[in-house]
């Protein structure tokens, strides 16, 4: 470790550099498989795994960071322009983003994702590189009981976050924790909350709950509308010319700060196994609303809303790999695949890989910086023509979406079943967005409810039965508190907020009839 | 509907579709709760509790529904959720041709399926006066050629087979490249 100083990592990123041919490629095949909900960064890798075995290890390695890299951010692209997020990690884009594309700026809502994702997840990794030793010790800190804390922690953020309501939000939230806990328990393999379908009894598969929820009721809600452009947003994307895009890269620049900081939330959270993107990216939200200036402009289309949870699910994506690399436990599924790949050349990670082969440890960040590097050069000139997808009538976006996420449904498992499955949770997207319960909140109740349950199951064996266990840890009750906090804070703000109003016009009524008598 | 105004008076809000997912959700509650309820404890403590609080939730909410409605600021129509009127029947029909999607995509394969569904998907919307026949039948034929061509011969993924996959893989092995 201490031969690695700064003449190593400049040999290192001259070194990265030579794998261009590698990094542009996958970079766009990332974007493409990114941006199609059933076909993720770690699926494609599994699929490409012997043209990755065959490569050798380094250029193995540099290939699927450099995949992983394209498409967390190609997860963004559909669900700025048509409110699908390619995956869950992207779930909180759509907030800001999509409102954005709906007046006409998707020029400048893309190039503010591809800054901040680029700028966030390129800062990410320049930082991992100096610190990851220290990151890493957050793992040690978090144990079941924290992490139950954490998770509903994070779906009561999403609950505050993304429904206007905030009793709807959490009820949105625990119904989608409910319906993840649906399958065969883990240790007698009981099948629960099933309906008596076999298919269900693996738990409820992620893919179809996406693109129901997401893409099916979606596609069944613009089609009130000729195009998902307003009136003015139709002029504005005909007459869009370079000069939109660039507008959206200094919009994004100009707000460095917040890119700092939320891709830094991201990166914490990415090192904590199995927390993920989908929560960083609505924590770094929550957040920046909280200490935003403007917090009422956020969800109508504002700058901040979109560059926060871009910026910190590109945090994750360098954080995920911290554990694997410093002690050998896998951030997430495809850091579990880079775990295969190394370990089928014979790599063992964990604190002695940065001694025994600094290239290949350091390798993997500095080709992660380089993937960033070459996306800005080659992702951002396509801003200004990805958008251009929005002109397009609803009357053919709408089958398309409909049929292609459908069958993207179908490919992880090969059931059709999975299938009927994303139409049922598309109905219940249709009516959660009709009716106000953010279809958000419910897609990460169902992702965090079978980890819920594990770390329950955890707590309670090690607690022999004690339900308070749950209160135990002293990080665990601070956190409870936050969440406690969480709920309060904006609830007593809109309190504040209304009565200061009410005054406001008893005042002005007041002065008013003042005014007029005195006249 | 909680953005539509009832056409009983000003104000008054139609609140029938707000309580489709709380009382959904009460009742999926109680049913995984009758499915656990003979389980060891390991499968039940985390349903529990998570279920509890859905239910107290949905409670609240419905207790709260209840009081606007019995304060007379809201009622329980259900006027909204097809709402605009003009889409409804165009919605249930896409609806319907999505059902039929599914159900034939395991028999007739991706190809033809997908092929159908976007030719009449796209019908269906623009109406049959104002669609642009020969504009959707390029478009259908080159999504769904071009979809099975990316996805299954590219991406190597699998796909419902039906006569125009077979076909295409016995002219593949034919030419030996299969």
């Amino acid at each position: 470790m201490d031969e690695v100083g700064l003449s190593f990592f400049a040999e290192l990123f001259a070194h990265t550099f030579g794998f261009w041919w590698v990094i542009i490629p996958a970079i766009f095949l990332g974007l493409i498989v990114g941006a199609i909900p059933g076909f993720s960064a770690a699926n494609t890798i599994i699929i490409l795994l012997p043209l990755t075995l065959a490569m050798g290890e380094e250029i193995g390695l540099v290939f699927m960071v450099a995949l992983y890299c394209s498409s967390r951010m190609g997860a963004g692209i559909p669900a700025i322009l048509v409110n699908i997020p390619g995956t869950a990690g992207a779930a909180a884009t759509p907030l800001d983003g999509y409102p954005m594309t709906k007046q006409g700026k998707g020029p400048q809502a893309l190039a503010i994702s591809f800054v901040s994702s680029t700028f966030g997840g390129l800062l990410t990794t320049i930082v991992v590189l100096f610190v990851m030793p220290y990151v890493a010790q957050v793992v040690y800190y978090l144990h079941s009981v924290e992490m139950i804390v954490v998770m509903l922690f994070g779906i009561s953020l999403i609950a505050t976050i993304a429904a206007r309501d905030t009793l709807k939000g959490l009820i949105a939230g625990f119904f989608g924790l409910m319906i993840g806990a649906i399958g065969a328990d883990h240790v007698y393999a009981t099948p629960r909350g099933t309906l008596g379908f076999l298919e269900l009894y693996d738990g409820v598969p992620l893919i179809p709950a996406l693109v129901g929820l997401f893409a099916i009721s979606e596609a069944f809600l613009i089609i009130e509308g000729e195009s998902i452009l307003s009136k003015k947003g139709q002029v504005l994307m005909r007459d869009a010319k370079w000069a939109e895009t660039f507008e959206g890269a200094r919009e994004a620049l100009k707000r460095w700060w917040h890119i700092v900081w939320t891709s830094l939330i991201g990166l914490v959270i990415g090192v904590v196994p199995g927390a993920g993107a989908a929560i960083a990216s609505f924590v770094a939200y929550q957040q920046s609303k909280t200490f935003s200036k403007t917090p009422e402009l956020y969800g109508t289309g504002h700058v901040e809303g979109l560059v926060a949870p871009e910026s910190a699910n590109n945090g994750v994506t360098s954080g995920t790999l911290v554990p694997l690399l410093v002690i050998g436990i896998p951030g997430g599924a495809t850091a579990a695949i880079m775990l295969v790949v190394l370990q089928f050349h014979g790599t063992t990670v964990g604190p002695d890989l940065f001694i025994q082969k600094p290239l290949l440890a350091y390798g993997v960040f500095s080709s992660m910086a380089v993937t960033y590097v070459l996306m800005i050069l080659t992702v951002f000139p396509l801003a200004r023509y990805m958008s251009r997808v929005t002109m397009v009538s609803t009357v053919y976006i709408a089958p398309v979406i409909i049929s292609f996420t459908l069958v993207g449904s179908f490919v992880p498992r090969a059931y059709v079943f999975d299938m009927y499955l994303a139409l049922a949770f598309g109905v219940i997207g249709y009516i959660a967005r009709k009716t106000g319960y953010h279809v958000a909140a419910i897609l990460i109740g169902v992702i965090l409810g079978p980890l819920l349950e594990q770390y329950f199951l955890r707590a309670l064996k090690m607690s022999k039965g004690d339900i308070m266990v749950i209160f135990s840890s002293n990080i665990g009750n601070v956190l409870w508190v936050c969440l406690l906090l969480s709920l309060a804070v904006p609830y007593l703000k809109e309190r504040h907020r209304k009565r200061s109003a009410a005054r406001d016009a008893l005042r002005r009524g007041e002065e008013a009839e003042l005014g007029g008598t005195t006249e | 509907m909680s953005v539509e105004p009832s056409p009983d008076g000003p104000g008054k809000k139609s609140l029938g579709p707000d309580l489709i997912i709380p009382v959904g959700a009460v009742l999926f509650t109680l049913y995984y709760f009758s499915t656990i309820i003979d389980s060891p404890w390991t499968a039940q403590v985390s349903a529990f509790f998570v279920g509890a609080i859905l239910l107290l939730l949905s409670f609240v909410f419905l207790a709260v529904t209840g009081l606007r409605v019995a304060r007379g600021q809201a009622d329980l129509r259900m006027d909204g959720l097809l709402a605009p009127r003009s889409v409804a029947l165009r919605r249930l029909a896409l609806f319907a041709l999505t059902l039929s999607y599914i159900f034939f995509i395991d028999r007739l394969g991706f190809t033809i399926t997908t092929f159908l569904f976007i030719f009449l998907g796209m019908f269906l919307l623009s109406g049959w006066q104002r669609a642009k026949k020969r504009l959707i039948l390029a478009l259908s034929a080159v999504l769904s050629v071009g979809g099975y061509l990316l996805f299954v011969v590219a991406f190597q993924r699998r796909f419902p087979e039906g006569p125009f996959e077979q076909l295409f893989k016995a002219l593949v092995a034919s030419t030996g490249g299969g």
